[in-house]
Parts: C-alpha cells; sequence; structure tokens
C-alpha cells in the first residue's frame, strides 16, 4: 500500500491526484460513468493537515468502521480506528452471518471494491448457501454462517496488519470543532474519554446503535448499545451540530446452550456441496477453510404464541415504553404472533455461534418480553423443551442521523470534515454497513489528498443504490437492502461484481493489481466462451448462443455436447456469468437503454446555492420535499415521491439559470 | 410495429382546444420519422428527408384522413430535434384518433412544457423566452390536476384503483419471492402468479372495454358554487337552472347547511356554449361526521372547476373564516366571479363601503365582480354575461381545461392498453419457465404502465404490499 510522504502541502498520497475514475470495464457502461458528484467542502488548510496527527481517525470498529479505515489506509490516508474495545474489533453483534438475499450482492461488491468483508467470511465461515438459485441469476444471492469469534478474530488481524492503520482504544466522549480559515467552523477530530485528543484531517463516525442506546427486555431497561457495553453521548454533539436526528429499534433474540437442546428431534440443514466463495481473490481449492456444519429447523407452537399473547402487555413495543420504529422485514416473536394472529407457527433456525463454544443463536425469536416470559414461551417450542438460556433477548433503541444530511461520498454537507456511515445513518445489517463505510473512508481520504470523489452509479452497483436511496430518504424503520430497490437489477448480478468494480476500484488504488490481473482473466474467458458460443452452430444453422436462450437449456448441456466448449474448461463462476450474459442479453440491452435515458438528469446537478423554495410554479408537497431532501442531482429528485416530471422540468429550467449566470458573468 | 427508441419521443395536441378548421398533432424525437413512415402515406412522392411539406393520407387505425405534414428534421426545428407535425381537419375526435394511432407506434405523450423544456435544453429558445413558458407549465399542471380529478369522476376512481391494487399486488408477490426467503413467504408457486395475471388480465380487458365505451370528459366547463351556508347558493342554482329550462333542482331550505349532496345542470348560454353548474354542499366546519365528508366533497369540486362562483350573502359579507378557507386555493389559477346575493335587502352605501373593500383584497386574488341583486332578472343576465365572458372572452369555444381531459383520456386509454401488452408479455414469459427475475421485469413493466394514470409506484409502495402481507424475517 501506498504510503503517505511528507510533501511541501503536508501530507500527500502517491497515487497520481485526480485520476478519473470512469475506467468502467464494460463498454457500455463507460458513458455514463462520470460522475455528477464533487466534494461537499473545500479540504482543510494546509497548517491544519499538518498539525493533525492522522488524516482520518474512524470512530467505531465494526463492519462500517473497518472497512472505511481500511479503504482510507489503501488510498495512502494515516487512519487512526477508535474503539471502546479492541477486543470487539468486527463484531457481530446480532446475526453470526453475512450475506442473504440483496445483502450477498452487497457483500460481493465490497469485495471487488477491495474490502475485508469477503475474504473475513471466506476464511471463518461454517455454512456456506447460495440462496435463489431458481429464480433467476440476477437474485441469486450467497450467504454465509460464520464462527463469530474467529470472524472477529480475522477482521483484527486484517486491520492490525494493515499499513496506515493504527487502532486506539477510548470511547469518543466529543468531537473537536474549529474554526478554520479556509473551510469554516470544521470537525477536526475527536477527544475521547480519560481528555485524550486525537486530531485528524476528517472523522468518520460508525457508532452503530450506540447513541443514546437503551435496551430493553421486559420492563428492565439499561443504558447502552449491546450487552455489557455503554452507550455514547455523542448525540448531544451532532444535535448541536445541527443535524437532524431520528430514533430507531432493533432486536436481537436469546443464545441458548448446545447441550440442553433436543437435536435429534429436529431436521438439519445443511450448507451446499459445493459451496461458493464470497470473495473473487478466495481460490476454491482452498476453501472452505473450516469444517462445515448443519444448521437445524424448529418452528414455535400454538402454546407459546398462547404465552406471549398472555403477556403481551408487558412487551415494552406494545406498553409504549419503546418509542422508536423497529423493522418490518425483521420483527420481534410479539410482533409477529400479533399481526399474524392466524398463524400457528413461525420458523425457528438454530444457527451455531461458534466451531468452539457452545452458543446458539436462535435465529426467528428476536424479542424483548421479559426473561421469565421468554424462558417459558422458548420451552414450548419443540426441540427447546429444556432448553438453558445463555442470554435473554432484548430490543434496542438509539438515535440515528437523518442520512438527509449527507451527500453522496457520505460527508455530512453543512459541516466539513465529518463522514457518517453504518446504523448511524438509519440502515441495519453488516453488508449496507460495510459498503458506507467504504464509501464514507474512500471518500474522506480522496477529500484530504484533492481527487476527485469515488461514487457509484444505480445502475452499476448496489452500493450505488444504497447510497443514493440514503440521501433522499426518511427512515421510518431501519434501510434494508432489497434486490426489488434497485430498477437496474438485472445489469447488478452477484456473480459479475467483479466486472462490474472491479477496474474502477484500481483505478483510484481501492483494489490492487492482482485483483485486476484477475478480473481481466475472468472476462477474457467470458469473451472467448461468447465468441465460440456464436459461432458453433447445429445442423439446423441455430449458434449455440441461440440455443442457450431457451429457458431448458444450460451451458452444462451444451458443454456435455460440444468438445470444443469442452475444452475451455470453464470454472462455475465463469459458467455462470457466460450463461446469465446470453440469456439475459435482451432484457440487459433494454435495462442499458433505460440507462441512457436517465443519463442526462442523473448527470445535472442540483447547485447547493440554487433557492429551490423560490422557484414559482412547484407543487407544494414537491417543494417541500426538495427543500428538506435536496437532491443533488435531477435524477435524484425524480426519484423522490411527490416531485412529478413537470417539477423536474421547471426545476432543471432553473438550474440551467443558475448556471449560465455563474458562469457568463454579465 | 413499434419504434424501438420511442419512448424518447413525445407528442401532443399542439392547436388550441375546440373544433376548427385545422388540428395539429406534433410530435418532437428520434422516433418521428419512423412513426411518420408507419401512418402518413404521401400523395406524391416519398417523403425525403429534406425539410418540407407534403400533402397525403394520415391512417388513425379506423380509416385514412387527408393531412398536410409539416416536416423538420433536426436541428431546424423548436425543439432541435426532428420535428413532424401532422395537420389534420381540427375535430376534436378525429384529433384524438390521430394522437392514440401516433402513441401506438411507441412514442409517448408529452406532459405539460416538456417540448419547452427541449427546446431550452438544446439551446433552441434562451432564458427569458423558457422564463415566460414557465407561467404555462405552472397553470398546465394545475389544469392537468383539475383534468386529472374529473377524469375519475363517477366511481371510476374506485374501480380503476382497484384494478391497480390488483396488479401492484401481483408485482409484489413476484417481488416478494425474490427477496424473501421461501419460508417466510410459502414459496410463491408459479401457477399461483399465472393464476392471478390470468385474472389481471380479464380486469383489464374489462377495464378497456369502458374506457372504449365512454366519451371523451369535460367538453362543457364546470361552474362550480361556492360560499358560506345559506349564503343563497341553492337558491341562485335554481334560478339559473330554471331560466336554462332545466329539470334538476336543489332542495332549498332556509336552515344553513341543508344542501349536502352535489348537484349539476347544463346550461346554455347562448351562441351554442354550455356550461355544467355544479352546485355544492354549504361549508359549515365541526358539525358532524357527514359534514366533514361534504367538506371535503366541497373542497374537491372547488379544486376541478374552471370557474367557480362565489356567493356572499350582502348582509353579511365576506366572513373571516371563509377568506381563511379561501386562501387555500388563492394560488391556483381558477377564476373566480364574486356573486352578491341579496342586495335589494342592504343598504347601498353600506354596501357601496363592502364592495370597495371587497375589490381592494380581489386585486390580490384575481375576482372578477359581478353583481347579482337578489334573483331579479337582469342580475341574473349579468351574471351570464360575466360567466360567458371569463370562460369564453378570448373567442374559444373551450377551456384549456377541457382539452386536457381530452388528452389526458387518450393517456389513460394508453395506460391500459400499454399495461395489457406488458401483462401479456409477463402472462407468457411465466407461462415459459423463463426465471422468475425476467418475469418480474416484466410485471414492474405493468406497474410502470400504470404510472401514466396514478402517478409513480415506487419501490417502497410495493415494500409496503409486502409486508402487509407476509410475516418476514428469520
Amino acid at each position: 500500500m501506498a504510503q503517505s510522504a511528507p510533501g511541501e502541502e503536508g501530507p500527500e498520497l502517491a497515487v497520481p491526484r485526480r485520476a478519473g475514475c470512469n475506467a468502467g470495464f464494460l463498454a457500455p457502461m463507460e458513458p455514463f460513468a462520470q460522475p455528477a458528484a464533487c466534494h461537499p467542502h473545500p479540504r482543510p488548510s494546509v497548517e491544519r493537515r499538518a498539525a493533525a496527527a492522522y488524516d482520518l481517525v474512524v470512530v467505531g470498529a465494526g463492519h462500517a468502521g473497518v472497512e472505511a479505515a481500511a479503504a482510507a489506509a489503501r488510498l495512502g490516508a494515516r487512519v487512526a480506528l477508535v474503539s471502546f474495545r479492541l477486543d470487539r474489533v468486527g463484531e457481530m453483534s446480532c446475526n453470526p452471518a453475512i450475506g442473504g438475499l440483496g445483502k450477498g450482492q452487497l457483500a460481493r461488491e465490497v469485495d471487488a471494491l477491495g474490502g475485508l468483508m469477503g475474504r473475513a467470511i471466506d476464511a471463518t465461515g461454517i455454512q456456506f448457501r447460495l440462496l435463489n438459485t431458481g429464480k433467476g441469476y440476477a437474485v441469486r444471492a450467497p450467504r454465509a454462517q460464520a464462527d463469530r469469534h474467529r470472524y472477529r478474530e480475522e477482521v483484527t488481524r486484517t486491520v492490525r496488519a494493515t499499513a496506515g492503520i493504527e487502532l486506539v482504544e477510548g470511547g469518543a466522549e466529543a468531537l473537536l470543532v474549529e474554526e478554520d480559515g479556509r473551510t469554516g467552523r470544521a470537525v477536526v477530530g475527536v477527544r475521547l474519554s480519560g481528555a485524550r485528543e486525537v486530531r485528524a484531517g476528517a472523522v468518520v463516525l460508525t457508532t452503530g446503535t450506540f447513541l443514546q442506546a437503551i435496551m430493553h427486555t421486559g420492563e428492565s431497561t439499561h443504558a447502552g448499545g449491546r450487552v455489557g457495553e455503554a452507550s455514547s453521548g455523542l448525540s448531544s454533539e451532532l444535535a448541536a451540530l445541527g443535524l437532524p436526528l431520528g430514533r430507531l429499534k432493533t432486536g436481537t433474540p436469546p443464545r441458548l446452550a448446545r447441550d440442553s437442546i433436543a437435536w435429534e428431534a429436529l431436521s438439519e440443514q445443511r450448507g451446499d456441496d459445493e459451496p461458493w466463495p464470497f470473495s473473487f481473490a478466495t481460490e476454491r481449492e482452498h476453501f472452505p477453510v473450516l469444517p462445515q456444519v448443519g444448521c437445524h429447523v424448529t418452528a414455535t407452537s400454538k402454546e407459546a404464541h398462547e404465552i406471549i399473547r398472555a403477556n403481551i402487555d408487558r412487551a415494552p413495543m406494545f406498553t409504549g415504553r419503546i418509542q422508536g420504529v423497529g423493522p418490518r422485514y425483521c420483527p420481534s416473536i410479539e410482533d409477529k404472533v400479533m399481526r399474524f394472529a392466524d398463524r400457528e407457527q413461525h420458523q425457528i433456525h438454530l444457527e451455531p455461534e461458534s466451531l468452539e463454544t457452545d452458543v446458539i443463536y436462535v435465529n426467528g425469536i428476536s424479542t424483548s418480553l421479559p426473561a421469565d416470559v421468554q424462558e417459558s414461551f422458548v420451552a414450548a417450542c419443540p426441540g427447546l423443551e429444556h432448553a438453558r438460556f445463555l442470554r435473554h433477548g432484548y430490543a434496542v433503541e438509539y438515535d440515528f442521523v437523518q442520512p438527509s444530511a449527507l451527500d453522496r461520498t457520505l460527508a455530512v454537507r453543512s459541516v466539513p470534515g465529518l463522514y457518517l456511515a453504518g446504523q448511524i445513518n438509519g440502515t441495519s445489517g453488516y453488508e449496507e454497513a460495510a459498503a458506507q463505510g467504504l464509501i464514507a473512508g474512500a471518500n474522506a481520504a480522496l477529500w484530504l489528498a484533492d481527487r476527485e470523489p469515488f461514487v457509484l452509479e444505480r445502475h452499476e452497483s448496489y452500493v450505488g443504490v444504497l447510497v443514493d436511496d440514503l440521501v433522499v430518504s426518511q427512515p421510518v424503520e431501519p434501510y434494508r437492502m432489497f434486490s426489488s430497490r434497485a430498477e437496474y437489477r438485472l445489469l447488478l448480478r452477484q456473480d459479475d461484481a467483479d466486472r462490474r468494480l472491479v477496474a474502477r476500484a484500481h483505478a483510484i488504488g481501492l483494489a490492487d493489481g492482482a485483483a485486476l490481473a484477475r478480473m481481466q482473466a475472468r472476462v477474457a474467458v467470458v469473451v472467448r466462451t461468447r465468441a465460440l458460443l456464436d459461432g458453433l452452430r447445429d445442423a439446423s444453422g441455430k449458434t449455440a448462443a441461440a440455443r442457450l436462450l431457451r429457458p431448458d437449456v444450460s451451458m452444462l448441456d451444451l458443454e456435455a455436447e460440444l468438445p470444443a466448449l469442452r475444452a475451455l474448461e470453464l470454472d462455475p463462476a465463469t459458467r455462470t456469468t457466460v450463461e446469465a450474459d446470453v440469456k439475459y442479453a435482451g432484457y440487459v440491452e433494454r435495462q442499458l437503454r433505460d440507462v441512457e435515458r436517465m443519463r442526462r438528469d442523473e448527470r445535472t446537478p442540483i447547485p447547493a446555492e440554487l433557492d429551490v423554495s423560490a422557484i414559482r410554479g412547484l407543487g407544494t408537497e414537491a417543494r417541500e420535499k426538495l427543500v428538506t431532501l435536496r437532491p443533488a442531482t435531477l435524477g435524484a429528485a425524480g426519484r423522490i415521491a411527490g416531485v412529478n416530471p413537470p417539477d423536474v422540468a421547471l426545476l432543471a429550467v432553473h438550474v440551467e439559470k443558475w448556471r449560465r449566470e455563474r458562469t457568463q458573468p454579465v | 410495429m413499434r419504434a424501438p427508441n420511442g419512448a424518447d419521443t413525445i407528442a401532443a395536441i399542439a392547436s388550441p382546444p375546440g373544433p376548427a378548421e385545422r388540428g395539429i398533432v406534433r410530435i418532437s424525437g428520434p422516433a418521428a420519422r419512423f412513426c411518420l413512415g408507419q401512418l402518413f402515406q404521401a400523395e406524391a412522392g416519398e417523403l425525403s428527408g429534406e425539410r418540407g411539406l407534403w400533402s397525403g393520407r394520415v391512417d388513425d387505425g379506423r380509416g385514412t384522413q387527408p393531412a398536410l405534414v409539416v416536416w423538420m428534421p433536426a436541428p431546424r426545428s423548436f425543439t432541435r430535434e426532428d420535428v413532424a407535425e401532422l395537420h389534420v381537419p381540427g375535430h376534436p375526435a378525429l384529433l384524438n384518433a390521430v394522437l392514440t394511432a401516433v402513441l401506438r407506434t411507441g412514442v409517448r405523450l408529452a406532459r405539460p412544457g416538456e417540448f419547452t423544456r427541449r427546446a431550452f435544453e438544446n439551446g433552441r429558445i434562451d432564458l427569458s423566452q423558457a422564463e415566460g413558458l414557465l407561467a404555462f407549465v405552472e397553470a398546465a399542471q394545475e389544469a392537468e390536476c383539475r383534468a386529472g380529478a374529473r377524469l375519475l369522476d363517477g366511481g371510476l376512481a374506485r374501480r380503476v384503483a382497484h384494478l391497480r391494487a390488483g396488479l401492484e399486488d401481483l408485482a409484489a408477490l413476484c417481488e416478494a419471492s425474490l427477496d424473501f426467503d421461501e419460508a417466510d413467504t410459502q414459496d410463491v408457486a408459479t401457477d399461483e402468479l399465472l393464476g392471478l395475471a390470468r385474472d389481471r388480465t380479464q380486469e383489464l380487458a374489462a377495464a378497456l372495454g369502458w374506457e372504449v365505451a365512454r366519451q371523451p370528459p369535460g367538453v362543457a366547463p364546470r361552474v362550480q358554487l361556492f360560499g358560506a351556508p345559506n349564503a343563497g347558493k341553492s337558491s341562485l342554482f335554481n334560478a339559473l337552472a330554471a331560466g336554462a329550462g332545466c329539470s334538476s333542482a336543489a332542495i332549498v331550505n332556509p336552515l344553513a347547511g341543508t344542501t349536502r349532496d352535489s348537484l349539476h345542470a347544463l346550461l346554455a348560454l347562448g351562441g351554442g356554449r354550455e356550461v355544467l353548474l355544479a352546485d355544492a354542499p354549504g361549508l359549515e366546519p365541526g358539525s358532524g361526521v357527514a359534514d366533514v365528508r361534504a367538506q371535503e366533497l366541497a373542497a374537491d369540486a372547488r379544486r376541478s372547476a374552471d370557474l367557480v362562483l362565489w356567493v356572499v350573502d350582502a348582509r353579511r359579507g365576506v366572513v373571516a373564516d371563509e377568506l381563511d378557507r379561501e386562501r387555500q386555493f388563492l394560488t391556483r389559477p381558477t377564476p373566480v366571479v364574486l356573486v352578491w346575493n341579496q342586495t335589494d335587502r342592504v343598504d347601498a352605501v353600506e354596501l357601496g363601503a363592502r364592495g370597495a373593500w371587497m375589490l381592494r383584497w380581489s386585486l390580490a386574488g384575481r375576482v372578477e365582480l359581478a353583481l347579482a341583486p337578489g334573483q331579479a332578472a337582469q342580475g341574473l343576465e349579468a351574471l351570464r354575461g360575466a360567466i360567458l365572458n371569463v370562460l369564453f372572452g378570448a373567442g374559444e369555444s373551450e377551456t384549456p381545461s377541457a382539452g386536457l381531459a381530452r388528452e389526458l383520456f387518450v393517456r389513460h386509454r394508453r395506460s391500459l392498453e400499454e399495461a395489457a401488452q406488458a401483462l401479456a408479455s409477463a402472462s407468457q414469459a411465466l407461462a415459459a419457465g423463463q426465471a422468475l427475475d425476467l418475469c418480474a421485469e416484466e410485471l414492474r413493466d405493468v406497474v410502470r404502465a400504470l404510472d401514466g394514470i396514478f402517478g409513480r409506484t415506487l419501490p417502497e409502495d410495493l415494500l409496503d404490499r409486502i409486508f402487509a402481507r407476509f410475516c418476514l424475517g428469520k
């Protein structure tokens, strides 16, 4: 990795400045790859950067924090990574799993962008499955159970081995805010417990659920964001900076002792026989690394539901004790029982948290009911009659910052030097957090180095969809990725995340040369195979590619029949890519035309200085939303509910007027 | 045949609404030439690429009409794109048929201001010109809103909303199966999706049936009575309706708030001009649930009107909260005629003072003043004159929003046709055993087609449907 060297202007990067980031590999993508974004603030003064011990301080070392620190370090920044406890770096707070529908695609993209997540799960996964294999290439997604201890150790090891990252133990108590002649009021570091100050050019906050966090189990409440860990008072600092805060809720299920469960009564769910790694860097010969285990499936029962119903008045969500709104896609068991009263049972997955420990994660019954109620309803589920609780389930309520305060680099628009990533932005999930961390960390480093921002578009990646959605959203529940959020879903397959993103990541220094070479080699095989498919004809003159278009014909069928194809010795990943490319070509072309049509709007920035509220003729709702959410481009404006095409047309004229007035001074 | 790049090409009726000697359908964009090729047969020779004028016949799908084509290749046109204008006899029904035929070739209906936006963005018109047209966009958006409300009058809104809900449910079911665990969604079977698609196909066909049977709406402009309870709206309605030889009449009761349902009467105002006069329930807040509903109806009616007759009891003048209520409508460009009722029972000096105050206020609110002293014949005559003058003053035989309503009617029908096509294609994909994500793409097209009627369905909307139906999340 490039190390920073002191230069005339303070620490500089060894990577060329203003390297273009429009090096998309696919020809059809090239014309649109130019971002319409720029950094929202001038970079800090030379003196300030020279005075700071670090370029960047990242607060929080969860899935967002480690990716932020590592991405910035890959770009040559000197990073301080601050955590309450250095033995919790890369901790899986809730579910011991990576990936899943929508999330698996994100994890693959994080890997293609040089992130840690994919390699860490490949090294520590104890069950790998590819989901949705029967439903189409664009919605397939990898998911893996992790040994959560080994996962954390692997992430910690990687972070410690990354040049440019220094781990600092401590709780961040305050933001250091100073006037800077160049940028005005700016965040210049954090103050840790014990009045230690860590100064840096920029700060990335990835505080997860720890802001003003309250944990609920029945009637009892504790301050704190995770069992045994305190909550953070940074909220008041953020409010003082004028950032709009909201409150959300999430929950976690009980953990049970392995030896207390009647396993023989339960059905087992195994991983895939031929597991797929998450990372494009993982070699299949040496994969999986750890022994693979099964998960077991049971379900709640009528009796369990009755117990829950009888005690519902003791659930904090129903007593009104919890104010925050929980996610509808991951409801608590009390929520499921009350809202879907006609269901007699709900599935429960028993997932081992580790190869070594006896902790079983009880997926499906997240709850904040009192401990005694948890114990009695769990005992009413088949196989769990004698289950011993290692930890009870609980709900956490926490503050988040309305993500409309951010721009697409995840920088706070109103305060220079501050970036936010992960649950602090109202999202949920390790993968969503990792993706944001990577974008925030990379952009903070690029800002400090006076280089172009790194912004991904909606048609290139789920990461782009995530960031794009966030900055014009007002979450009422934690935001989670779904493939249905991506209008160009068919362009965003998990199997070709490398083809979509590695070249762009490499061009700015996020991905290394080896990753680029790997991707290019794979793409070369894809290209060669496609040419062969177009050339090989059967007796009736039909090409192999044309035959592959039929839903019931696969690459394996053709390979069995055609020696020339067999001779290519395709690996399964590349076979999938070719097959999907051919079968989806018509639809992909259509989506690319849609992208082309949206291009002008997506690339037309709405200047921050433009007074939208003064534009005559906008609809009332449109005006309100445009003022509150401040979309960065005309395209983003058009995606907001309540902003109609005539409003966008009107806005377009005013944007152009603004631009002309400033570029042609009278 | 449909144009490959049709969605970048827009079309609309470009001539002023109402019967005229000639009407114009304008097409702008890369597919304009393709579209002409599909519909137009020149009398002599072929259309060349050169700018020019051709006469021939245009095929509107039911027959051919004589037409004149003005062909303006890019960049020498208003939008600097390829532009074709079809000049045909100016009968509204005929113009609609030609526009419908144009849209069937795959181009889409232009939104208010869209030709202007293109002209501006392509540097054809300058800023001051574009700014001059902004007022037009505002007014057009407002008029479209009004016309849209009227288009879905009379129970149609409910029927179409039901149709939309069914189609969104189908799309949501498919998305649920892609985005959630099979254990949660009990794995939606292709057969179930296919069965639902069949039901929806039938409903769509039925809906298209109503649309074809329906007459384009809104030819007669709507004149809405408005005012405080017991201001004399119903008396005025009856007087005007009686004068027009109309049998429909409102029940008049001296108790405030008697008129609960809207009543309509078609008034002939001379010179072949007709208006639809609508009475509205008296606005009296806070007097029970039924009245809340009545207030909502009144507000809706007020929004969809082309002209408002604001009836004021001269003895009381304008009540303060009535003025407040009116303010919410003040930004709208709907003209208002203020009608002083019962003036014969008020002292002339006092009335004069109130009138002067009213006029001062009216300058900001685009109010025209007409006096209707009691129900005296000459007062009514003056009122009829004022209505004619405001609505048809420019010598046009119908209002812009009536023209828009017809254009929307075309868009409406077109949306249903497109939804039906997309649904057929989705059913085909499902039946052929295509991958579910590809079927989902076709179903997304169905929902997108409906956007032409209802405004957009967002991913959030589909997720809401999914969460309402399934118990999700391990």
